[in-house]
């Protein structure tokens, strides 16, 4: 036993190296966030204040971006989900097998595509003149352009996109988990398809459902790129935020505060969600 | 026959909605391939003819090229690193107990819950502090950073799905630890490593987060030089970057299905 614990630890020791680097390197930034601005070239200066954080809390401005970023993660969390049970459910039980495949060959190129090519994808199709437009101008759906840019709905739209795959890959593993004798059952005893499935197939669904919205919630949490390019300067989350107080503002100290205050409200919000998911899954069981 | 029924018409609807979902998955992908040999500096429906012209420009543009040798070359770095740290750790990590083991998983992983940009700003603040100019090695040094716990929790996945006992029967049949390892463990672990190397290889090109604080302009990578061009030109040029990105998806994802399935291979 004394001999595995020592090889462990030459084994895990490089890693150990680079993670002690990142979580220095996480604790200096956040140790910046009590300083003043200092002159150019440097961090951070001055002695210990709370002056960041009275200004991240205090300014409206500031209020807004975070609760707009937490709330729209959330309500775009939600709708991935929505759209991504549907694939889910056919990736696993289609009978025939070419269909699942087939998604699940559409999922991995998209993923694998990377986010710059779909955020810039994503700028072209919602243009005013854009594709989408144009198919629903042309098929009478609405008279005017709608304006998708600069905007929540094209930030939500290529957000949403980009945790699709993410939302579908975890969902796969709690579908497979299903019984399907249950809702037979079911609908054996009379049930119709419609009260099966919110009856009895979305309760089971519940707890893979409630993994997969705390997974995509955190990733959309962090976006950056797609309100950076779609919302242009107009749509703006915490990333961006902490960004421009990088590189606009050179102020260091005053992006570190935001950052701790973001990841602090993240983790509240992420550890709240899970707390009403499992009070929810407790009232359905 | 009560089985069928419930599947096939309530399958319908699911269905129906699955494809709907799949277009709009879809959608940006081939639309941006398309829109890569538009005549036109802009979208245009029905196009009006096809042209190279987009793609002759990315691969005779300075900045893309330098851009796209800058992302491959640290791809190249980070990948075959991230095995050589992440396989060890992730076998101590699933095979052996010690003291501190959940607060080193901790520490090891905790890239995975703190957003890339946080990540981004501060290896940018500490590399500096320390006076590491930002340069290849920086950038190397935090995508490594950061995709390090992709690979080990990829990897660590392949590893509790293997069973112990095989290496235990190496070992009472007279192989020493290394022999066991190289014999048993690492072809066993093919899948895994596999899915590692895509994945990091993938973030390495693709990371916009990390990149961005951690690159100037003779360190440029491929996203950074997509994001200054969007904003500077109005031109389908990017799209021809996209195109080359995709194909190359296309190509990995073939190849994970002639050697694996990607079904197994993407489990991460």
């Amino acid at each position: 036993m004394a001999q595995t614990s020592d090889r462990s630890k030459y084994l895990i020791s490089p890693a150990l190296v680079i993670g002690l680097f990142i979580v220095a390197a996480y604790g200096y930034f956040a140790l910046s966030s009590f300083f003043a601005k200092g002159p150019p070239g440097t961090q951070f200066a001055g002695g210990p204040t709370f002056d960041n954080y009275w200004r991240v809390l205090s300014f409206g401005s500031n209020q807004e971006v975070l609760l707009s970023t937490l709330w729209a993660s959330f309500v775009i969390s939600v709708i991935t989900i929505g759209v991504a049970v549907p694939m889910a459910m056919v990736i696993v039980r289609a009978k025939r097998e070419w269909i699942g495949n087939l998604i699940m060959l559409a999922i991995a190129v998209t993923f694998l595509s990377g986010g710059v090519t779909r955020a810039y994808s994503w700028l072209i199709l919602l243009g005013n003149k854009g594709l989408i437009n144009l198919g629903l101008t042309s098929l009478g759906i609405v008279d005017a352009p709608i304006r998708f840019l600069y905007n929540w709905s094209g930030v939500g739209i290529s957000i949403a996109h980009y945790l699709l795959p993410f939302a579908v890959f975890t969902l796969i593993g709690a579908v497979r988990n299903l019984n399907p004798s249950v809702e037979e059952a079911a609908r054996s005893l009379g049930a119709s398809r419609t009260t099966t499935f919110w009856r009895i197939t979305m309760p089971m669904l519940l707890p893979g459902l409630m993994v997969t919205l705390v997974l995509v919630y955190s990733i959309a949490l962090a976006s950056f790129l797609f309100p950076m390019l779609l919302g242009g300067g107009k749509v703006r989350m915490i990333a961006n935020q902490i960004y421009d107080r990088m590189f606009v503002e050179y102020d260091i100290p005053y992006a570190a505060a935001t950052a701790v205050v973001f990841l602090i409200s993240a983790f509240v919000s992420i550890w709240l969600i899970s707390f009403v998911a499992k009070k929810i899954e407790k009232a359905v069981s | 026959m009560f089985r069928r029924d419930f599947e096939s018409k309530f399958g319908i609807a699911v269905t129906a909605l699955a494809t709907l979902a799949t277009i709009f998955l879809l959608l940006p992908v081939l639309f941006v391939v398309l829109h890569s040999f538009s005549p036109t500096r802009y979208f245009q429906w029905p196009p009006q003819g096809f042209s190279l012209e987009w793609h002759q420009n990315f691969y005779n543009s300075e900045l893309f090229m330098g851009a796209a040798r800058n992302s491959f070359l640290m791809a190249l770095i980070v990948t075959p690193l991230s095995l050589v740290i992440g396989i060890p750790a992730s076998y101590a990590l699933v095979r052996s107990q010690f003291r501190g083991k959940a607060i080193i998983q901790q520490i090891i992983l905790s890239p995975l819950i703190i957003p890339g940009v946080v990540t981004g700003v501060s290896l940018l603040s500490l590399l500096s502090t320390m006076g590491v100019r930002i340069g290849l090695f920086g950038l190397c040094l935090g995508m490594l950073v950061f995709a390090l716990p992709f690979s080990i929790r990829a990897l660590s996945a392949n590893l509790l799905g293997l069973d112990p006992r095989i290496e235990e029967a190496a070992r009472n049949l007279g192989a020493g630890p290394v022999r066991t390892f190289f014999a048993i463990v690492l072809p066993q672990l093919k899948s895994g490593i596999l899915a590692a190397s895509v994945f990091v290889f993938v973030e390495a090109l693709d990371n916009f987060s990390i990149s961005v604080f951690l690159t100037n302009d003779s360190t440029k990578v491929l996203p950074v030089a997509a994001y200054q061009y969007i904003k500077d030109f109005d031109d389908p040029t990017v799209a021809a970057m996209a195109t080359a990105l995709i194909v190359m998806s296309v190509i990995i994802v073939a190849f994970l299905e002639k050697v694996m399935g990607f079904q197994k291979s993407l489990r991460l």
